[in-house]
């Protein structure tokens, strides 16, 4: 909302600077976001006087003039326009000028004629669309004056943010209650001077005023006008206008637009002579089921209505979308003579729905939505009718057309000043608080000393109970004076937790990530449809968005991995290629038994890409593989106290190739925790990744559930050393380690504590499922009560040794 | 025979001393050492004429051999602690302790999670406690029961991602607000950190970013409770001598309510650096930072409390906004690009 000060000094005297009363209104919760200088753009442009004016000898149009700013020097300005005459006093634009357009005034030559500047025409200083001349001005200004002061423009305007609670501070007039509340001023109301015309008839023989619910629409009045002559406002209306951003149009329509801007009152003129029946009807529209219902509003499109729309009707048919946009087939025009000027309330909820739905926002509907005053609204009729008379010529006839089916009504609240301080935390004095509340245009009954009667002004619509009298007296006071006390938090014991919260358990897990040498990302929860397709995920189950901000934020990741992997593509774009990332954060999947129809999960994501080390030395170079990602699964899950793990080859997945299932042995049984494998190569090819991504996809929830449910648990050391056997296996490699561990547990050898992989051998080169490799393990025997002797142990390792080669396919 | 016995040790005396300096390593020394000390060594040799001595001579010169002993093995040991001393210098040159390190992986915790985690730190040193809920909420726990019905103009103030009609991704954590009471009677002390969303993309906006809620609900509760706390948290966050403004302003759920101003961390409320305009506070001195008030009756109604009985304050901030002002990251975008030279500047 911009706010002039000229404009607003006409209803409170106030003499401060702009920036005191900006402050003041800031802290008054009405926060000024900017100050303005509306006519900035033109503010070098000054008087000039054309002291000869005579025709360009090479040129049949253009004028050679010589004009006088001011200074010492008579300027020479070749000009083109038709009525540049001598003695004008004329703007001028001096040679350095930067035109509002953004051209810039530089000294130069017009078929051989030097030129020390432009005169301007009204388009050219964006003060109309005028381009048939250049803007003649008053003979009374003096030459060199700045030509925003001689014509006195606004230099001054507070663009103020109002919240959605005050609507009636969407006006001067509401700004000015305001300041004058702030700096203990009066408040004036423009004097009103209407003169109605007995001769040009009555008001209420023209036209009839018909409601069919006062719950839409309370009241309806209009005027009417006869004679106007539809032509340019006046150039103090139009460059108030202009100041605080709005486009002059016509002297009727900028009127309505004037008082909508000083008022708050949105109001509509329509051309009487293009009404018919002399009936206004207000109505719902009435869609048939068939045919629907349309109406084509002034700018022209042609809007589907539905039987919530409100809508103005003459005896025939529509010619209003209530509040929000006039009919095109009753719009004033050039031609009008006749005006039928309407100043109605709505019902807000009913105002919004049409609004957003046609998706046409207007000054007018932003006021009715948030609620217009139904008594300050005659005043504003009075003194719309009384500037369209002086400005278009028109005569008022008597009377006003009027129905008010559903009159204001008073609304009286308690106040209770002791629970007024309670709550704010303050000390207001009664005084205090009623002056205040008067100065709002309460009206304060006392009688009751502890429990005041407070009747609020028709303007507050917001002024709805006692809360809201007690946010006034604070604001009017100063939220900022509220002195700062510590609480005492007191607790009940149903609220101490366990410890591991969900958030907590969550950081717990970063914590530990950060420390396994990973980087935290943080991903939008959606992606698009595409992001999940291309990695082939289920269709079934994805919580699309109704109304997406663009198709690649459409549907709610089902998994952890689509924003990960778009991670890779972005890194590796900017040029980093060896990545280790984690993320934490929900996966989401329809859930009909959910009351928000989804199933939240968090998940971790873990992701290594590129060099196992950001070091080219001293580490051993190496690209990422399955052991590194393996190795990050284990070591999360040891830290968790969760285990044994087991390590299950999947024989198909969406995405990953190869894919295993961490399985992790529970109380409630073997359960999945996660997934981990490497992405298939032409779905990493998709992100450009030129090496293998590694990918974890843990299910958090599910290890929080099963890590609360272990605790660390002491075993005594062991006082006896251990004995050590190594064995070598030549296997086929199709034979996994973990058949051999298996066939050596069932063995059952006695005194075996341990048993270890200690090294990979695969003669023929990595192993392609044909060749054969050799696996060593390490079995540690120890007795818990005395030291092994070697032939016990050789006896026990023996069975090892035979037993293997009966049992699997392998030799010693 | 004795006296050219006894000269003769001496003589080995003198000849070691001379040449155990041409021993350069552990290795000749070990050879000297079997030369003279050695079973058939040159002391042994000269040993052999002991046996042929009178009696009279024998402890003279057998007193003397042990002596000359002593001395070979004190001479040769002392070449040894030299040349041990040597070795060790020489190995010490070949150190070089410029070389890099074998370092593990370095990870990292991503910006919000930093800002994040000290924010909730704060607020859990005061005594407020972690609550977590859902993402996908429903219109009535986001809007409706925070005095914000259908058509309401308030809903303007938060663009809405919808998945249906009645079901949307929250617009921010107040509906954690509306659980809680649901869920337990007052005392109610939590806060509710967490991803929000609104339908707004541009260089302040992003369509996710991250909030925290915090909410206190007893008897008494008053405004100058909620100055305090908020008083405390910044100072705590930012530094000891951040100033709070409160400015009036307004949200559905809380009336009064006010938008929260700190003093600015770059400028010091100045409004200024050197001579140039601020650019975190643009000149103003004040950082907005978030939004409070007093729990509108309505919001205690729509969840079952008395508003007779208790009162209470909320507050809300975004995460997002602190991790800017405190590490003095400009481009809000790049908190979601996951860029690894961005998010390494976070170790
Ligand atoms: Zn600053």
């Amino acid at each position: 909302m911009h706010i002039s000060l000229q404009w607003l000094r006409e209803f409170v005297p106030f003499q401060g600077t702009v920036q005191e009363l900006a402050e003041r209104l800031t802290m008054q919760g009405l926060e000024v976001e900017a100050i303005i200088d509306p006519f900035e753009a033109i503010a070098s442009i000054v008087v000039g006087h054309v002291l000869e004016c005579a025709d360009h000898p090479d040129s049949d149009h253009l004028h050679v003039c010589s004009v006088d700013v001011g200074g010492p020097e008579v300027l020479q300005i070749v000009c083109g326009a038709p009525n540049v005459a001598k003695g004008q006093k004329v703007p001028v634009a001096l040679i350095g000028t930067t035109m509002p357009g953004g051209m810039q005034i530089k000294k130069g030559k017009l078929r051989g004629v030097a030129s020390h500047g432009m005169i301007c025409s009204e388009r050219e200083l964006g003060l109309s669309e005028d381009h048939e001349g250049i803007m003649v001005l008053p003979e009374t200004f003096a030459p060199g004056k700045l030509l925003v002061d001689a014509l006195g423009l606004e230099r001054e305007v507070i663009e103020v943010s109002i919240t959605p609670n005050r609507a009636d501070c969407l006006s001067v007039l509401g700004i000015a209650r305001e300041t004058a509340l702030g700096f203990g001023l009066p408040l004036t109301m423009p004097a009103l001077n209407l003169k109605e015309d007995a001769s040009a008839g009555d008001a209420n023989t023209v036209v009839r005023i018909d409601i069919a619910d006062g719950e839409l629409c309370p009241v309806y009045r209009a005027r009417a006008l006869t004679g106007v002559k539809i032509a340019k406002s006046p150039d103090w209306m139009r460059y108030r206008l202009i100041a605080i951003g709005q486009r002059p149009i016509s002297n009727i329509v900028d009127v309505t637009n004037y008082i909508l801007m000083e008022l708050g009152q949105p109001l509509h003129a329509f051309d009487n002579k293009l009404l018919k029946g002399g009936v206004i009807r207000v109505a719902p529209a009435t869609p048939d089921q068939q045919d629907g219902q349309s109406i084509t509003t002034l700018d022209g499109q042609e809007r589907k209505l539905l039987a919530s729309d409100l809508l103005i009707w003459d005896g025939e048919r529509p010619v209003a979308l209530a509040g929000v946009m006039g009919g095109a087939n009753s719009s004033v025009s050039d031609e009008t003579t006749e005006v039928l000027l309407e100043c109605a309330i709505f019902r807000p909820g009913t105002i919004r729905k049409t609004a957003r739905r046609l998706a046409l926002p207007s000054e007018a509907s932003y006021r009715f939505e948030r609620g217009v005053d139904q008594v300050g609204s005659l005043f504003a009729l009075e003194r719309a009718a009384q500037l369209m008379a002086e400005v278009s010529g028109a005569r008022v006839l008597t009377g006003i057309a009027m129905a008010e089916p559903k009159p204001w009504a008073e609304r009286s609240h308690g106040f209770r000043i002791d629970r007024c301080n309670a709550l704010l935390g303050l000390s207001l004095t009664p005084e205090f608080c009623k002056t205040t509340l008067t100065g709002l245009g309460c009206t304060v009954d006392d009688s009751n000393a502890a429990n005041w009667r407070v009747t609020s002004p028709p303007h507050r619509l917001d002024l709805e109970r006692e809360v809201d009298l007690f946010e006034e007296c604070g604001r009017v006071h100063g939220l900022d004076r509220i002195p700062a006390v510590l609480p005492r938090i007191s607790k009940s014991l149903d609220s101490v937790q366990m410890r591991d919260t969900e958030f907590g358990f969550l950081q717990r897990l970063k914590a530990w990530a950060v420390g396994a040498g990973l980087r935290e990302a943080i991903n939008y929860s959606f992606v698009g449809t595409d992001d999940l397709d291309r990695l082939n995920l289920p269709v079934e189950g994805r919580i699309t968005i109704a109304n997406p901000l663009s198709e690649d934020q459409n549907v709610l990741r089902t998994e952890i991995a689509p924003g990960l992997l778009n991670n890779v593509r972005h890194n590796l774009a900017q040029g980093n290629a060896s990545l280790r990332l984690f993320e934490v954060a929900k996966a989401f999947v329809e859930d009909t038994t959910s009351d928000t129809g989804a199933r939240e999960n968090s998940r971790l994501g873990m992701l290594v890409h590129g060099a196992r080390h950001s070091q080219e030395w001293p580490w051993e170079q190496g690209e990422a593989d399955y052991l590194d990602v393996k190795g990050l699964v284990e070591n999360l899950l040891a830290h968790l106290r969760l285990g044994p793990a087991s390590f299950i080859l999947e024989p198909a997945h969406p995405y990953l190739e190869p894919c295993v299932r961490v399985e992790v042995a529970a109380k409630s049984g073997v359960r999945l925790v996660g997934r981990m494998g490497r992405v298939q190569p032409k779905i990493a090819d998709a992100y450009h990744a030129r090496k293998d991504i590694w990918l974890a996809d843990m299910d958090a929830d599910l290890l929080r559930e099963l890590s609360r449910a272990t605790k660390p648990s002491f075993k005594s050391l062991p006082k006896f050393p251990p004995v050590r056997r190594d064995v070598t296996v030549i296997c086929p490699a199709t034979l996994h380690a973990e058949a051999i561990e298996a066939a050596v547990l069932e063995i059952k050898p006695k005194n075996l504590e341990s048993l270890a992989l200690v090294a990979v051998y695969a003669p023929e080169g990595p192993a392609d499922g044909k060749g054969e490799r050799n696996l060593t393990f390490r079995l540690t025997y120890r007795h818990a009560d005395r030291t092994l002797v070697d032939k016990e142990v050789d006896k026990e390792h023996g069975k090892v040794l035979s037993g293997l080669p009966q049992k699997l396919p392998v030799r010693i | 025979m004795l006296k050219s016995f006894l000269e003769g040790l001496d003589g080995l005396t003198l000849e070691c001393e001379a040449r155990r300096g041409q021993a350069c390593s552990l290795k000749d020394l070990e050879a000297l050492r079997v030369e003279f000390l050695g079973r058939k060594g040159k002391l042994a040799a000269g040993m052999g004429a002991l046996a042929q001595m009178g009696p009279e001579d024998k402890p003279a010169a057998g007193k003397k051999a042990n002596e000359v002993k002593n001395a070979l093995t004190a001479l040769l040991e002392s070449r040894q602690a030299e040349l041990e001393a040597e070795a060790a210098q020489d190995a010490l040159a070949g150190f070089d302790p410029s070389l890099p390190g074998r370092r593990p992986a370095a990870g990292s915790l991503h910006p919000v999670t930093l800002a994040m985690q000290e924010i909730c730190e704060v607020l859990t040193g005061l005594g407020f406690e972690v609550v977590a809920g859902p993402e996908v909420e429903n219109d009535w726990n986001n809007f409706e029961a925070l005095n914000m019905p259908p058509d309401h103009p308030a809903r303007d103030m938060q663009d809405t991602l919808y998945v249906s009609d009645t079901v949307l991704l929250r617009t921010h954590t107040s509906p954690l607000q509306v659980r809680t009471m649901l869920s337990r009677k007052p005392p109610v002390a939590v806060i509710a950190p967490g991803k929000v969303y609104r339908r707004d993309s541009d260089i302040t906006h992003t369509p996710m970013f991250h909030q925290i809620e915090g909410l206190l609900v007893d008897k008494n509760v008053s405004m100058a409770d909620l100055r305090g706390t908020l008083t405390a948290f910044v100072r705590q966050l930012f530094s000891a001598d951040t100033k709070v403004r409160f400015r009036p302003s307004f949200f559905p759920f809380t009336e009064p309510s006010a938008e929260v101003d700190i003093s600015c961390m770059l400028c010091g409320g100045e409004g200024h650096v050197a001579g140039e305009p601020c650019r975190v506070c643009k000149k103003t001195g004040w950082v907005e930072i978030l939004g409070c008030g007093m729990v509108d009756p309505n919001v205690f109604r729509s969840v079952g409390y008395d508003p007779e009985a208790y009162t209470g304050f909320a507050f809300g901030l975004g995460v997002e906004r602190v991790a800017m002002l405190k590490y003095g990251i400009g481009d809000l975008r790049m908190f979601f690009e996951n860029d690894v030279r961005f998010l390494e500047q976070f170790s």
